[in-house]
C-alpha cells in the first residue's frame, strides 16, 4: 500500500481542560485543495498550527510523503502559510518581502530576482517590487503574502481564513485568483474557513470540523447530497428538521413515528440509533415538492398550507405537518400548483427517496 | 471630542493666550541663560550691556570643562547602549511572556520613575560605599541606568505591543530560525521604538544632576556636576556658555526623537 501524500494521523491537542482537536484523521493527496470548514473554535486553526509546527500535538502524528515532520522545527519544514492577519514585514518593500524566504536560504541573486518576478506575476502584481506594504490595500497585501509563501515551492500551502478581513466583493475576486493559482501551480493547499460558500467554491474536498473533530470529509456535492450527521446537514445548505421517534431500525433504514401517529417508513438512516429513541428527518426546501397525491412509501407527508408568498420567479409556501411542525417549500415559476395553491389546502409534500435523511437525536 | 476648538469663539483667544504665556514661562530661563552666555558683562547683568564670544573661548580653553563634557558623553553613551539592550530584553519578556506576576514585574521595573531621585541617590550611595563603586565610572553608569531604564522599557514595550507576533511566525515559516526572525524582522520593525529609547536614555543621563553629585569624585565629574560646583565657587558667565551647549545638545536630540516619531506615524 502506498502512503498518502500528507497524513494527519489521529491528532489530539489539549490546552489544560480545553480539547482543541480530538482524533483528527485525514489523508490528503498531492495537489489537492482541501478545506477545513467549521464554526469558530472548532479546532481548524489548531490543526493548521500543528502542521506549521507552532504547536506540538498532545497525541498523533503528521506524515508528509510517509515521513513524520513533527521533529522538524517550523523553519525547516519548508511549509508555506498565509495568515488571517496581515503579516508582511512592514520595513521591507514588496519585492524584499517575497525575496525574504530565498535570502534566508542563501539563494543566488540572479535566481532570487527571477523567482520574485515570477511569483509577483502569478498573483498579478507585476511591477509592485518597490511598493511598501503600508501603501497597499488589504487584498493586495494578502496577494503579496501568497506570493511570499509560494516563492520557495513549498510541498504544502496553509491558508488560515486569509480573506476574512476583506469585504464580500473583494473576497470573491480573490477566491477566483486562488483557484487559478492552485490550478496553475498544482500546489497542495490546506485552507481554513468558516464560510460554506467559500469552501464550496474553492475546494476539491471539504473536511467539516465541529468541536475539535472532523464530522465528515467529502466533495461539496457529496456533503450536500448525503450529509453524515445533523451538524453537516445543518452547516451545508438549507435544511429543515422534523423530530419523531424511531419505530424501527433495520439495515441502515428507519421507520419514524411522529407525534400525531403519522408513520414514515424506509428512510435512509445515519449513525447509531436504537428503537424508541428520538430521531430527526432532514429535508432540503429546494428538494421537496408539493402535490395533490401522496408519493411512494417513505417519500411523502401530508401537510396543511398556511401561507403563500409570491416572490417573482418562485413562490414561498409555508405548510404545517399533522403534528404542527412548520415546513417551507419553494415552488418555481411554472410549477403546476403555482397560482392554485392557497391557505388551508390539504396537500402532500413529496421528495426523492435519496433526498431524505434520518439522524438520531442525542 | 468634548470640546471643539473651532467652536469656542472668544475662548479660543483666551486659551491660546494662556498657552503662549505658559510656553514663554517655560522658555524664559533658557533664553535668559543663552543671552547671558553671549553677554560681555562679568557679573551676569541682564540685559547684557554688549556681546562677546569670550566665555565660549574660556570654556574651550579650560581642560576641566572639556574633561567633564567628555565624561558626560561617555557615561551617557554607555547608559544608552545598556538601557536599550536591557530594555529590549525586559520588554520582550513583559510583552511576549506568559507567566504569573507579569503585571507586578512591570510595575516593579517602572518604580524608579515615581521614586524621588534623592532617595535613589542616598540608597545607591550607601550601597556603593560597601562595594567601593562611588566615584567610579561603573557606579555612574549603574545609577543612571536605574533612572533611564523605565523610559526605555515604556518606549520599547509600546513599539512591541503594536507589532503583531504573527509577523514573526510568518518569518519563521519562511525559513528564518527564531533568532534570525527576531533580528531581521522584529528589530527593524520596532526600530523607531529602539531609537526613541536610545535618545531618551542618553538625555536622561546627559542632564541628570542629583545622582551625579552623589557619584562624582574630584577626578570624575559630569558636565552638570561641573556646572553645579563651579556655580558655588564663582558666578562666571562660562557657566552660562556651558549650560547653553548642554541645552543645545538636548534640543537637537529631542528634535531627532520627534522626527523619528513623525516618520513612524507617516
Ligand atoms: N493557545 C491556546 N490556549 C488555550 N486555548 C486555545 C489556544 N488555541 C486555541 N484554543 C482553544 O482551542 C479551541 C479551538 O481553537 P481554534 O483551533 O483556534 O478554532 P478555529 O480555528 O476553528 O476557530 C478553542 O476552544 C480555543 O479557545
Ligand atoms: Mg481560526
Amino acid at each position: 500500500m502506498t502512503s498518502p501524500y500528507l497524513h494527519i494521523n489521529g491528532i489530539r491537542k489539549t490546552f489544560g481542560d480545553v480539547v482543541a482537536t480530538d482524533h483528527v484523521e485525514l489523508e490528503i493527496g498531492e495537489g489537492e485543495f482541501m478545506t477545513f470548514l467549521g464554526p469558530s473554535g472548532s479546532g481548524k486553526s489548531t490543526t493548521l498550527y500543528i502542521l506549521a509546527g507552532f504547536q506540538d500535538p498532545t497525541a498523533g502524528d503528521i506524515r508528509l510523503r510517509g515521513k513524520s515532520i513533527l521533529q522538524t522545527p517550523s523553519h525547516k519544514r519548508n511549509i508555506g502559510m498565509v495568515f488571517q492577519r496581515y503579516t508582511l514585514f512592514p520595513h521591507l518593500s514588496v519585492g524584499e518581502n517575497v525575496a525574504f524566504p530565498l535570502r534566508v536560504r542563501r539563494a543566488p541573486q540572479a535566481e532570487i530576482a527571477a523567482k520574485v518576478k515570477r511569483a509577483l506575476s502569478l498573483v498579478r502584481l507585476d511591477g509592485f517590487e518597490e511598493r511598501m506594504p503600508a501603501n497597499m490595500s488589504g487584498g493586495q497585501q494578502q496577494r503579496v503574502a501568497l506570493a511570499r509563501a509560494l516563492v520557495y515551492d513549498p510541498p504544502v500551502l496553509l491558508m488560515d481564513e486569509p480573506l476574512s478581513a476583506l469585504d464580500k466583493k473583494l473576497r470573491e475576486e480573490i477566491q477566483y485568483e486562488i483557484r487559478r493559482i492552485h490550478q496553475q501551480t498544482g500546489v497542495t493547499i490546506l485552507y481554513v474557513t468558516h464560510d460554506q460558500e467559500e469552501a464550496l467554491r474553492l475546494s476539491d474536498r471539504i473536511a467539516v470540523f465541529n468541536r475539535g473533530r472532523i464530522e465528515q470529509v467529502g466533495t461539496g456535492p457529496e456533503l450536500y447530497a448525503s450529509p453524515a450527521t445533523h451538524f453537516v446537514a445543518d452547516f451545508i445548505g438549507d435544511s429543515a428538521f422534523l423530530t419523531g421517534e424511531l419505530a424501527e431500525v433495520k439495515d441502515g433504514r428507519a421507520t419514524l413515528r411522529f407525534n400525531d401517529g403519522t408513520h414514515l417508513a424506509d428512510v435512509p438512516m445515519h449513525g447509531a440509533g436504537a428503537r424508541g429513541g428520538k430521531a430527526e428527518l432532514m429535508l432540503r426546501p429546494e428538494r421537496i415538492d408539493l402535490s395533490d397525491a401522496a408519493g411512494p412509501q417513505g417519500a411523502s407527508l401530508p401537510v396543511t398550507v398556511e401561507d403563500v408568498t409570491f416572490l417573482g420567479n418562485n413562490s414561498a409556501v409555508t405548510a404545517r405537518t399533522g403534528w404542527g411542525d412548520p415546513l417551507y417549500i419553494r415552488l418555481n415559476f411554472g410549477h403546476p400548483m403555482m397560482g392554485s395553491v392557497g391557505r388551508g389546502d390539504k396537500l402532500h409534500v413529496r421528495w426523492q427517496p435519496q433526498d431524505a435523511h434520518v439522524f438520531p437525536k442525542a | 471630542m468634548l470640546m471643539n476648538f473651532d467652536k469656542l469663539g472668544a475662548w479660543r483667544w483666551i486659551l491660546s493666550g494662556i498657552c503662549a504665556l505658559m510656553a514663554l514661562f517655560l522658555l524664559l530661563p533658557i533664553l535668559f541663560i543663552v543671552a547671558l552666555s553671549f553677554g560681555n558683562s562679568r557679573w551676569l547683568i541682564f540685559p547684557p550691556p554688549g556681546w562677546t564670544l569670550k566665555w565660549y573661548g574660556d570654556l574651550f580653553a579650560d581642560p576641566r570643562w572639556l574633561q567633564a563634557a567628555f565624561t558626560s558623553a561617555k557615561i551617557a553613551a554607555i547608559v544608552m547602549v545598556l538601557s536599550v539592550a536591557i530594555g529590549l530584553l525586559a520588554s520582550l519578556a513583559l510583552v511576549r511572556g506568559r507567566f504569573r506576576g507579569r503585571a507586578v514585574l512591570r510595575g516593579f521595573f517602572l518604580t524608579p520613575m515615581v521614586l524621588p531621585v534623592v532617595i535613589i541617590a542616598v540608597a545607591l550611595y550607601a550601597a556603593f560605599l560597601r562595594l567601593g563603586l562611588n566615584g567610579t565610572l561603573v557606579g555612574f553608569v549603574i545609577a543612571h541606568l536605574i533612572v533611564a531604564l523605565p523610559f526605555a522599557i515604556i518606549t520599547i514595550s509600546g513599539a512591541l505591543e503594536t507589532f503583531d507576533p504573527a509577523i514573526e511566525d510568518a518569518a519563521i515559516l519562511c525559513g528564518a530560525n527564531p533568532w534570525e526572525a527576531r533580528f531581521r524582522v522584529t528589530l527593524p520593525a520596532i526600530s523607531h521604538g529602539l531609537f526613541s529609547a536610545a535618545i531618551f536614555s542618553f538625555l536622561i543621563s546627559w542632564d541628570e544632576v542629583v545622582l551625579a553629585i552623589f557619584m562624582a569624585s574630584p577626578t570624575l565629574q559630569t558636565l552638570p556636576v561641573k556646572v553645579w560646583t563651579t556655580l558655588r565657587q564663582d558666578l562666571t558667565p562660562v557657566i552660562a556658555a556651558a549650560s547653553t551647549l548642554l541645552v543645545l545638545l538636548t534640543v537637537v536630540l529631542m528634535i531627532a526623537a520627534a522626527l523619528i516619531r513623525k516618520g513612524k506615524s507617516r
